[in-house]
């Protein structure tokens, strides 16, 4: 009996299927010529990995040089270059296509029964979208790299600025339209490639997020794209509307560039949010609270996300009376950040919560995006900004949302997901350590940035007084720590491809769409179109799964 | 397995239905979706231009008058009214694709290139119009002339504001091909009624006199989101008649049928929105500021 036939028979599959996606077709040509959304997915997941890789790198000599406090291990210069090529390929190459291309890709079709995405060649010319602009960056750092910061602030990035600006800009307008084209296509996915019964009520969390930050993508990206563009040719041409000399703007190009900046920290976390959501709620295996307040507040955040970019120009010059509208408007977009929190701390209430690995992953997010999100409260407000801004401070809390949201979500679901994508199961005690290791490096790396912003360090400078030292080399060896939980699970996670048990079609026994085909999933990812008539996250009687098996395995987890 | 079509394996496809879809009108929505979301994106993509044109043009409307008299309102509106029939043109092909008529889909397809040819080819006659008077932006790509000997670049010892009656008598003088204007009458016409901006009052102004160069400046950045908007407008012209090309080829070889006819209708939602973003650009950079009787040829 094949392993589909299995499937058929039993509802459930221990092994790996003889054909899955993986192996149906092994010549490097059908790898790069593919329209399987998940295999476009693994290669979206070994890229962005590269880049991640790459920045990790930059975070390190950063740490390293302001780990005494002159500038000794880094010239100025070089420090600012290295802090700028950090924030690009952090937030261009990695953040913004993590979980949506990687994990919304590969997971997407699959969730609400469909074959595909709807648009698979577009999703494939979005790759190479990538793949072109992420090589042009790579050009441009070594040739000799880019020092404007990564906001590109003008005119210090039009007239100044003796580096590669023009070729890094172009990479990121580049960049731009590969993430608008996984946003259009995830849009018309999410509308018209719905298995019958899928209902927009019943699809997982993870697909409401991502339907929101699609939304994000392509409203937003635009007017970064066309505002990157304006700095260039007023780069070459010493002709344009944002440098003053010229009669020009800056607080234009401030204005344009949060425009998408802003909402773009929302693509930063949003999906991270939707990952979440998954966790929490399966392994608490209990139905999440309340649905459709989590899944509108994800739209909510997408929708209020476009109107508070002002609250990056508080001390730029812009008018008091604007500030404060932002700031007002600041203070709303957290009530549906909020109503996630609040949501999930009641799902885990009375669950029956387990701590494998992506549950660690999960938590962790919950406690650090509580401290991320708080103190932009503190950063929104315009009398406490004028003191926090362009400080530590600012580091501190946006690494807490990116990296302690976006980045633990994507380890989380990265970790969730596995069996999923390799059919294999990683050591879960090996994920253990790794994820702990991430949560207090990372805890020991940024919070004293908290304390030094406070009282007054300065972001983006290469030296500093010597009474910051001690918090710096705190800062500094949780970075280490972070580095070593980050390094461990590319290890165990590659070792497991190759050793790790078969984990079988649904090694977590959850009831959504993607753990009711094979693992790896086959080509059009279900051996017989699938049919929903269960609600998400249905734990009960009603999700049509095996609780027989369920149970069974519950009381003999070895067999996983 | 059997040969003679009674196999449960043998599935119809209809012709042009991926593999992804299940049927026809699936897939139709998801383009027709998908065509709709990229249009959303690309009016955000022109939207940061047309804040940037009504932030300059609110803080220096004269200067943003002036260069916009420049303009030739006719062929302005010469390319106006063809667009707009070459939408009608291009409405009549995804018209005629429907109902399976080849050859007058055809004929309109053709029709419509000849019209956002005929766009290009007036674009080419003003942007060379452009280039002949000093009016592209970018210091060195206008047309350089050194003059007949003792021609001067501006009249002897004028104040900008009164160079405007020599006007078009004083020779094109440019040897390094820079952007020139000379004309600030319409902002004297401000400061005299009182009408001058917040901006314009520091915008326009050198120890407390109206300027020349400065007022030049704002000028050129008219003329600067000029040439952005209408290049950019103009580039998606260009593939708009790459795309009808296309259109032409495989309409040609029969692809269209009153059963699908996808890629023509979505390519006509394509050619319309650029139709439309040309009935913005046309009245902000041609018409407004017309009512000012200065400047102009």
């Amino acid at each position: 009996m094949n392993a589909q036939d299995a499937v058929l028979e039993t509802g459930y599959n221990s092994g790996i299927p003889p054909v899955n996606y993986l192996n149906i077709k092994t010549t490097l040509a059908s790898w790069l010529l593919t329209k399987d959304h998940k295999r476009i997915a693994i290669m979206y997941l070994i890229s962005v990995s590269v880049f991640f890789m790459i920045g990790g790198l930059f975070a390190a000599t950063i740490r390293l040089e302001l780990l005494t406090p002159a500038s000794d291990l880094l010239e100025t210069g070089t420090y600012n270059k290295v802090f700028t090529e950090h924030g690009i390929m952090m937030i261009f190459f990695f953040l913004i296509p993590s979980i949506p291309a990687v994990l919304g890709n590969f997971l997407i079709p699959i969730m609400i029964g469909a074959k595909d995405l709807a648009l698979p060649r577009i999703n494939l010319l979005s790759l190479y979208i990538y793949w072109t602009a992420g090589a042009l960056a790579l050009y441009g750092l070594m040739v000799g790299g880019v020092d404007t910061g990564w906001t590109f602030y003008t005119p210090y990035s039009t007239t100044f600025s003796n580096t590669y600006v023009m070729i890094v800009g172009l990479a990121i307008f580049i960049n731009g339209f590969s993430s608008i084209l996984t946003g259009l296509n995830f849009i018309v996915t999410i509308h018209t490639m719905r298995a019958p019964g899928m209902t927009w009520f019943r699809l997982p969390l993870f697909v409401w997020a991502h339907y929101a930050v699609s939304l994000v993508m392509i409203l937003g990206t635009p007017v970064v794209a066309i505002t990157v563009l304006l700095v260039a040719i007023e780069r070459v041409s010493r002709v344009g509307i944002f440098d003053p000399s010229i009669g020009g703007d800056p607080i234009l190009f401030q204005h344009l560039f949060w425009f998408y900046s802003h909402p773009a920290v929302y693509i930063m976390v949003l999906p991270g949010m939707g990952v979440v959501s998954e966790l929490i709620s399966n392994f608490s295996r209990k139905k999440i609270f309340g649905y459709e307040f989590i899944a509108f507040s994800s739209i909510a955040i997408a929708v209020f996300g476009f109107l508070v970019w002002g609250h990056h120009l508080f001390v730029s010059g812009q008018s008091p009376y604007a500030g404060m509208v932002f700031s007002f408007l600041t203070m709303v977009v957290a009530v549906p950040s909020a109503i996630k929190m609040f949501n999930w701390t009641a799902t885990l209430y009375k669950g029956s919560v387990s701590f494998d690995t992506p549950m660690l992953y999960g938590l962790g997010f919950m406690g650090l995006f509580l401290i991320g999100g708080l103190t932009g409260l503190f950063l929104g407000s315009m009398g406490l900004d004028v003191h926090l801004t362009d400080t530590y401070f600012v580091v501190a809390h946006f690494h807490y949302v990116m990296v302690g949201g976006q980045v633990i979500a994507y380890l989380g679901g990265i970790h969730y997901w596995w069996p999923k994508m390799t059919g294999r199961m990683y050591s879960e005690f090996w994920g253990k350590i790794s994820a702990m290791l991430v949560f207090v490096g990372f805890n020991l790396t940024f919070f004293p940035q908290f304390l030094l912003g406070y009282m007054g360090m300065p972001r983006r400078y290469a030296a500093y007084p010597p009474e910051f030292q001690v918090l710096n080399i705190f800062s500094t060896a949780g970075a280490s720590v972070l580095g070593i939980g980050m390094l461990m699970p590319v290890i165990y996670l590659l070792h497991s491809l190759k050793f790790g048990k078969p984990a079988g079609d649904n090694p977590w026994m959850l009831p959504g769409l993607e753990w009711r085909t094979t693992s790896p999933p086959p080509l059009e990812n279900f051996a017989t179109p699938p049919v929903v008539t269960w609600e998400a996250y249905e734990f009960g009687e009603g999700s049509g799964l095996d609780l027989e098996e369920a149970r069974r395995r519950a009381a003999a987890p070895a067999t996983l | 397995m059997s040969t003679h079509g009674h196999s449960d394996k043998f599935v119809y496809h209809e012709p042009g239905l991926q593999h992804q879809f299940s049927d026809m009108e699936q897939q139709e929505e998801s383009v027709s979706i998908g065509m709709w979301m990229f249009l959303a994106q690309e009016i955000m993509f022109f939207g940061g231009l047309f804040t940037a044109y009504l932030v300059f043009r609110s803080k220096y409307p004269m200067a943003f008058a002036a260069g916009s008299n420049h303009l030739d309102a006719f062929w302005g509106g010469l390319n106006t009214i063809v667009l707009i029939v070459s939408s009608l043109t291009m409405a009549l092909t995804v018209y005629y694709a429907q109902k399976g008529n080849r050859n007058l889909q055809m004929l309109f397809i053709v029709l419509t290139m000849i019209f956002g040819a005929t766009f290009l080819g007036v674009k080419a006659i003003e942007y060379n119009d452009k280039f002949h008077h000093g009016l592209v932006p970018i210091a060195g790509l206008n047309k350089r002339e050194r003059g007949t000997a003792g021609a001067e670049q501006h009249p002897e010892g004028k104040p900008c504001w009164e160079v405007a009656e020599h006007g078009s008598e004083h020779e094109y003088v440019n040897p390094k091909g820079e952007f020139e204007w000379a004309d600030c009458s319409l902002a004297k016409m401000a400061q005299d009624e009182g009408y001058l901006t917040t901006a314009e009052k520091t915008g326009y102004f050198a120890n407390g006199e109206l300027d020349g160069n400065k007022f030049r400046d704002k000028v050129r950045i008219f003329y600067y989101l000029y040439f952005v908007m209408t290049g950019l407008h103009a580039l998606h012209m260009i593939i708009g008649l790459g795309l009808m090309a296309w259109l032409l080829w495989t309409a040609y070889r029969g692809y269209y049928n009153a059963d699908y006819y996808m890629p023509v209708e979505m390519s006509g939602l394509y050619w319309h929105f650029v139709d439309i973003v040309w009935i913005f650009l046309f009245p902000l950079l041609y018409l407004l500021g017309r009512h000012f009787t200065h400047g102009g040829h």
